[in-house]
């Protein structure tokens, strides 16, 4: 499968996902595909050097898709472990033709779902009644804080292939096709998940910029 | 963020934005990587070594079964394959003739002479 390893420690890598608050664009996520599919090739030749790039690229992503499965960082790491390391093993069997994102974030998906499963995590992350009813009014980095857990009591709230639908289409930036490969659901059944989530966040988001000065 | 938006095909930039910062790790990224590639061959290994070792496993026990099964075929096959007489007159019926009559009938332990005749007899 993997031809004699080479390679030291991990070298410096774009991450497409990391840098800024915007998804890729569609026209980025191609010209890194082709950059992706050299790294892919260089592993499968043995180069650790190449894998190590490979992860820093896409780490951020795998960690996010990950929590929005598992909610738990911990665990999302976890499971984003499992699914690079899983991903490593089957490298053998990506199908080069296809963008390398959503062939991970699959592995990765199924990975956080697995562990969800196997260590009976509770669906919804408890509802903290401090954040969900308000309290005295904070800074501003508080503020954000505070957005992000109503953020992720609000997703834990979601079903799992929903949250996953929703974090993969506007934080990742994927289409509704390759979602709709990821999670291995009909396109239209993305689009209906996507909507469902949306509504629901979006309310949350004006209910809190009414809240906010 | 405009309700139309929730069936929009673009990403909403603010919703993402939320919800990127709610997602983001704490913690650096290199820590991370560095963990996973601390795994790197630990994974190869145990992607490869284990098939190898589970078909060592199952050699002997695999070799034992089809023994089993060879001898239990042999033996199943010779009493199947044996033919049965369907009476017992017509198992007798080979060795009819004098020297058998001779040894059935008589009182005292057969004269040896008497068993080899009736051998012979039926060649």
């Amino acid at each position: 499968m993997f031809a004699e390893r080479k390679g030291g420690g991990g070298r410096e890598g774009k991450d497409p996902g990391a840098a800024g608050s915007q998804p890729p664009t569609g026209a980025a996520r191609m010209g890194s595909s082709e950059e992706d599919k050299g790294l892919v090739a260089k592993t499968l030749a043995g180069d650790r050097d190449a894998f190590g790039i490979l992860v820093e690229r896409y780490a951020a992503q795998a960690r996010r898709v990950a929590r929005a499965v598992l909610g738990d960082p911990d665990d999302a790491d976890d499971a984003a472990q499992d699914g690079f390391l899983s991903a490593l093993v089957k490298l053998a069997q990506y199908d080069t033709r296809r963008p390398f994102g959503p062939w991970l974030m699959r592995i990765v998906a199924n990975a956080a779902t697995d562990r969800r499963r196997r260590r009976n995590v509770r669906q919804a992350e408890s509802l903290d009644p401090a954040l969900v009813g308000g309290g005295p009014r904070p800074d501003t980095v508080a503020m954000r804080n505070e957005l992000g857990a109503r953020l992720r009591t609000a997703l834990g709230a979601l079903s799992e292939r929903r949250r996953t639908a929703v974090v993969l289409f506007d934080v990742e930036g994927y289409s509704h096709a390759e979602i709709a490969g990821i999670l291995g659901i009909p396109e239209g059944t993305v689009r209906s998940e996507v909507f469902h989530a949306r509504r629901r966040l979006r309310t949350l988001l004006a209910d809190w910029k009414e809240q906010t000065p | 963020m405009k309700d139309s938006q929730a069936f929009d095909h673009r990403p909403d930039p603010e919703l993402g934005a939320a919800l990127r910062a709610a997602l983001e790790p704490k913690d650096d990224q290199k820590t991370f990587v560095a963990r996973v590639m601390a795994q790197y061959e630990r994974a190869l290994d145990r992607a490869t070594i284990p098939t190898l070792d589970v078909l060592a496993s199952w050699f002997r026990p695999g070799m034992a079964a089809a023994v089993a099964a060879l001898i239990a075929g042999f033996l199943i096959g010779r009493t199947v394959l044996a033919p049965v007489p369907a009476s017992i007159d017509a198992a007798m019926a080979p060795f009819e003739g004098p020297g058998l009559a001779a040894l059935v009938t008589a009182q005292d332990p057969p004269d040896a002479s008497v068993v080899f005749t009736s051998l012979v007899d039926q060649r």
